[in-house]
C-alpha cells in the first residue's frame, strides 16, 4: 500500500485555478521530487498536504486513512487538523526557526508541548538529531547567530523531532548563497539513505536527479510530467525540454 | 507661615499623599487596560467582519475624542441623564469613574499598539507551529508571545509614560491628585495661599517616576535584546 495517496487535487484562489486536478502516490521510503517554474503550483500542492491551505476539491490519503476530502464539507476539528499535521513535517524557504529560542529549544519545543516522552528523552533525541544534521556545537547558540544553512539544518531537525511518516521540503535551499546549498543537501541525502519518505521541491537539477526515485514536473497547475530521474535526461514533453534548458 | 522652611513639610505632606493617588490611577490603569487592550486588538483582528467593525469604531471613538471629554461623560453622565449617579460624589467615587475612563480610553491605545506587534511577526512563524502540530494557544503564547513583546516595548514605554502625566486630567472631576494638591496651596489650604512654588514641585515627582520608568523600559529592551525578530 501506498503512503500517500493524492487524488483530483483541484485549488483556487479567487477567480485563479492554481491547481488543476493533481493525482500522485508514493511508496515509503521514496523520495519525490517536484520541479517546475515558479507558479505553477508546486508550493500551494505542499501547503495543502500539510494542511496549510485546504484543496477546494480532491482526497489525500495517508497510509490508506482519508485525511482530506473535498468532498466533506464538514470543517475538521483543531484537533483533527493537528493530527493530520503530524503526519507531515514541513522544511521551509525561509527557515522560520524560532528565534527567541536556542537550537535545542527549537527542536524539543513541539515534542514537549505535545507531550512526546520525559524531558530527558526528548533533549535526547533532539541532540543525536543535531549531531545527525552536525550541528552538535550549536545546541546552546540562537538562530541569529547561525549561517542560513545551519539555520536550515536545524529546522530539518525541527521537524525531523516530530517523526512525521512524510517530510516535506519547500525550495530548502533557495533562500542560500550557493556555497551553504551544498551542506543542506548534504543532510537531505544522508535523509534519503535512511529511506526517509520525502517530497522535494527544488530548482537543483543535479540533486533532484541523483536523489529522486520519482519526479513530478508540474506546469501551470497540473502534472505536465513524470517518472524517474531519467526523464530529465530524456524529457518527453516540450514544456519539461523547454524547462530545462533554462537550466 | 511665610517663609519656604515652614512651608516645606506641609507642602511635602499634602503632594506625597496627591502624589499616591495619582501613583494608584496608573497602576489600576496599567492593570485594567493592558489586558483589555490585548482582547480589544483581537476583536479588532477578528475574521468575523461584524465583531470587527463595532470594535474598530469603538477604537475610533475613544482615540478620535479628548480623554478629558471621556471623563466628564463618564462620571457626569449616569447622574445627569437616568439621575442615577453610580459613582458617588466622595473621592473614592471620583477615583473609580476615573479608572474607568483611563482604562478604556488606555486599552484602546495598547490594542493598536498589540495589533501592530502581532502582524508585525512573520506569518511563518505561525505556520511553523501549525505544522509541528501545535494548538492556536501554545503558538501564541509559546512562539508569538514574546516576538511580540520584544516589538511592542518601544511604542509601548511612550505610552506608559505618557500615562503618568495624564492622570493629571482626572483633577478636572476633581480627583485629588498630586496637581489638584499643589493648586490648592494657591488658593488657600492649611494656611497657605497664593504660593505657585508647590505646583512647580508637583513637576520633580513626575519627573523622578518618568525617569524610574525609562529606566526599567531600556532594562527590558536590553533583555529581550539576546533575539533578533
Amino acid at each position: 500500500m501506498a503512503i500517500l495517496e493524492v487524488k483530483d487535487i483541484r485549488k483556487s484562489f479567487d477567480n485563479t485555478e492554481v491547481l488543476k486536478g493533481i493525482d500522485f502516490t508514493l511508496e515509503e521510503g521514496q523520495v519525490l521530487t517536484i520541479i517546475g517554474s515558479s507558479g505553477s503550483g508546486k508550493t500551494t500542492l505542499l501547503r495543502c498536504l500539510n494542511s496549510l491551505e485546504f484543496a477546494d476539491k480532491g482526497q489525500i490519503i495517508v497510509d490508506g486513512n482519508v485525511i482530506f476530502d473535498g468532498e466533506n464539507t464538514k470543517r475538521l476539528s483543531e484537533s483533527e487538523l493537528r493530527n493530520n499535521r503530524l503526519h507531515f513535517g514541513l522544511v521551509f524557504q525561509s527557515f522560520n526557526l524560532f528565534p527567541q529560542y536556542s537550537v535545542l529549544e527549537n527542536i524539543t519545543l513541539a515534542p514537549k508541548l505535545l507531550n512526546k516522552g520525559t524531558k530527558e528523552e526528548i533533549e535526547k533525541e533532539a541532540l543525536e538529531l543535531l549531531e545527525s544534521v552536525g550541528l552538535s556545537e550549536k545546541k546552546d547558540n540562537y538562530p541569529c547567530e547561525l549561517s542560513g544553512g545551519q539555520q536550515q539544518r536545524v529546522a530539518i531537525a525541527r521537524a525531523l523531532a516530530m517523526k512525521p511518516r512524510i517530510l516535506c521540503f519547500d525550495e530548502p535551499t533557495s533562500a542560500l548563497d550557493p556555497e551553504l546549498t551544498g551542506e543542506v543537501l548534504k543532510v537531505i541525502r544522508s535523509l534519503a539513505d535512511k529511506r526517509m519518505t520525502m517530497i522535494i521541491v527544488t530548482h537543483e537539477m543535479t540533486f533532484a536527479h541523483d536523489v529522486s526515485d520519482k519526479l513530478i514536473f508540474m506546469d501551470n497547475g497540473v502534472i505536465a510530467e513524470e517518472g524517474g530521474p531519467d526523464i530529465l535526461e530524456n524529457p518527453s514533453s516540450d514544456r519539461l525540454k523547454a524547462f530545462l534548458t533554462s537550466f | 507661615m511665610d517663609t519656604f522652611f515652614e512651608q516645606f513639610p506641609i507642602v511635602f505632606q499634602a503632594l506625597n499623599v496627591g502624589f499616591l493617588q495619582t501613583l494608584k490611577l496608573f497602576a489600576v490603569t496599567l492593570l485594567g487596560a493592558l489586558p483589555l487592550g490585548l482582547i480589544i486588538s483581537f476583536g479588532s483582528m477578528s475574521k468575523f467582519k461584524p465583531l470587527s467593525a463595532v470594535v474598530r469604531v469603538f477604537v475610533w471613538i475613544i482615540r478620535g475624542t479628548p480623554l478629558m471629554l471621556q471623563l466628564l461623560i463618564i462620571y457626569f453622565f449616569p447622574g445627569l441623564v437616568f439621575n442615577n449617579p453610580i459613582w458617588g460624589g466622595g473621592e473614592d467615587g471620583r477615583f473609580i469613574a476615573s479608572a474607568v475612563a483611563f482604562i478604556l480610553n488606555y486599552a484602546c491605545y495598547f490594542s493598536e499598539i498589540y495589533r501592530g506587534g502581532i502582524q508585525g511577526v512573520p506569518i511563518g512563524q505561525q505556520e511553523a507551529g501549525q505544522v509541528l502540530g501545535l494548538s492556536k494557544s501554545q503558538i501564541f503564547f509559546k512562539i508569538t508571545l514574546l516576538q511580540m513583546i520584544k516589538r511592542i516595548v518601544p511604542p509601548m514605554s511612550n505610552e506608559i509614560i505618557t500615562l503618568v502625566k495624564d492622570t493629571s486630567l482626572a483633577r478636572i472631576i476633581a480627583l485629588q491628585e498630586v496637581i489638584w494638591a499643589g493648586q490648592a496651596f494657591m488658593k488657600g489650604s492649611q494656611g497657605i495661599s497664593g504660593a505657585i512654588w508647590p505646583l512647580f514641585f508637583t513637576g520633580v515627582y513626575y519627573l523622578i517616576f518618568s525617569g524610574i520608568l525609562s529606566l526599567l523600559f531600556s532594562y527590558v529592551e536590553k533583555k529581550l535584546s539576546y533575539f533578533k525578530a
